[in-house]
């Protein structure tokens, strides 16, 4: 890891070089993505490999905590996929739409298998008189977990050092002074990557946000 | 002042002691600025989820495998709301049959209609060979009123749910039997009365073993969902 020397000038500004160096990586990440999601839409399948390898963690978590069953989850991770490949022309190609769209398509497979299950219970229920399982509305927690995993994911995806600091910072708790003992980078270097770290998150959250509506 | 630097209105989210006075005060009075500081606030909450969960190696190669195989243009909303149902329910193919069986009912009507006494070829009448392994008597599910009856029978290498119902009513669609699992979780279709009220099904052995013991005959409109319509006209459970 390079240490960038905290620069003597400018009072306040928490260092020029520090946030050249982060906006740098910072375009690069997003330029990837952006040609990624660019490749997928022309139907370039090793696209849809990369997406997959990137971001299946993420699908299949959420439809886990959503399902709270693995089969289902699984299931629920190949359609999302799938249904990606076929319905790539829906997506318009930026930073942030990777995976909001995802899990846009997540949260409809979801409902389809609720809604599968419901039906299923209802049935039952009629058939054989029992108390049927009501599958209420979800929507509101659904959108919380996939908020806080696309959080999680879009943290471990940024590129070190700014991944561990975020983790210390975000995760751990500590205080920027104690994270700049620890990884031996200025205090105003760590406390640029906590901020400007939130701001990405910030991003890929908004992206979830607009696709949920 | 123009609006304040992101990066700073991040640093007050993180810490709202923390920047130049200046930013702090327009954060304060600029409703813009102020919902940017709440929104990275709100952000900063949403970290602490646990560690993602990797999806099982192999599902790669499958979804692979499923894109290359099916890789045809196909209608968006299609196998998206199709793929769950014909999962948990009853299988296309079996909807299809169904659907057969039903034309095939209402032609046995139609010869019935005009005047033909011949007895349908599909239906064996029931009770000759084979050992009953169980039987039971159906009856209505809102009263004891008898609706015929239904049996297991084994012969050498087959197994047979053997139904003869009675008294099934006049409501409109096909007569579909059942077997309802005794854990009352489970039920899987058997098949359609497909002309009068006699029929016989062939199942795994292995059903009865499990607990699916319940046959159930139900009406099933003609709506095009394969899943028991909730309406039964009879029942027993198989002893």
């Amino acid at each position: 890891m390079t240490i960038i020397p905290f620069p003597a000038r400018g009072g306040r500004r928490y260092g020029g070089p520090v946030v050249t160096e982060a906006m740098s990586f910072e375009h690069e990440q997003d330029d990837v993505v952006l040609a990624l999601a660019t490749r997928l839409v022309a139907g370039e399948e090793t696209a849809l490999e990369e997406v997959y390898d990137r971001w299946s963690a993420l699908v299949h978590t959420y439809a886990l905590r959503a399902l709270h069953d693995p089969h289902d989850a699984e299931e629920v991770t190949q359609q999302v996929f799938v249904a990606a490949w076929r319905s790539r022309h829906t997506l318009t190609p930026s930073p942030a739409a990777l995976p909001a769209w995802l899990v846009g398509i997540a949260r409809h497979k979801v409902a389809d298998v609720r809604a599968a299950r419901a039906r299923d219970a209802a049935r039952l229920a009629a058939v054989v008189s029992l108390p049927g399982a009501r599958d209420g509305d979800h929507q509101s927690a659904d959108d919380d977990v996939a908020e806080r995993l696309v959080v999680r994911q879009a943290v471990e995806e940024l590129p070190d050092p700014r991944r561990t600091i975020m983790f210390l910072a975000f995760w751990e708790e500590h205080s920027h002074a104690e994270i700049a003992e620890k990884v031996g980078l200025p205090l105003g270097t760590v406390k640029s990557h906590v901020r400007r770290g939130l701001m990405k998150l910030h991003q890929q959250l908004e992206g979830v946000r607009h696709e949920s509506r | 002042m123009s609006h304040a630097d992101p990066e700073q209105l991040a640093g007050l989210a993180l810490d709202p002691s923390d920047g130049p006075a200046d930013v702090r005060e327009h954060a304060e009075t600029c409703p813009e600025c102020a919902g940017l500081v709440a929104a990275f606030t709100g952000v900063r909450r949403r970290a602490g989820a646990d560690a993602l969960v990797p999806p099982p190696a192999g599902l790669r190669d499958q979804v692979l495998a499923e894109v290359r195989a099916g890789d045809v243009p196909t209608p968006l909303a299609r196998p998206a709301a199709a793929e769950p149902s014909a999962r948990r329910g009853v299988p296309l193919w079996l909807a299809g049959v169904a659907a057969a069986l039903a034309l095939l009912a209402g032609v046995g009507l139609g010869r019935i209609g005009t005047g033909s006494t011949e007895a349908p070829e599909a239906v064996p009448p029931p009770g000759d060979a084979g050992t009953v392994v169980a039987a039971t008597a159906l009856t209505a599910l809102d009263s004891d009123a008898e609706r015929g009856k239904a049996s297991a029978v084994q012969t050498d290498d087959t197994f047979t749910i053997r139904v003869s119902a009675s008294e099934l009513g006049d409501e409109p669609g096909v007569r579909e039997v059942w077997l309802i699992n005794v854990d009352g979780e489970r039920m899987i279709s058997i098949g359609l009365l497909a002309s009068g009220d006699e029929g016989e099904f062939a199942v795994p052995m292995d059903l009865i073993d499990e607990g699916y013991r319940i046959v159930d005959i139900s009406v099933e409109p003609d709506d095009g969902d394969p899943t028991h319509s909730g309406v039964s006209i009879a029942r027993g459970e198989l002893a």
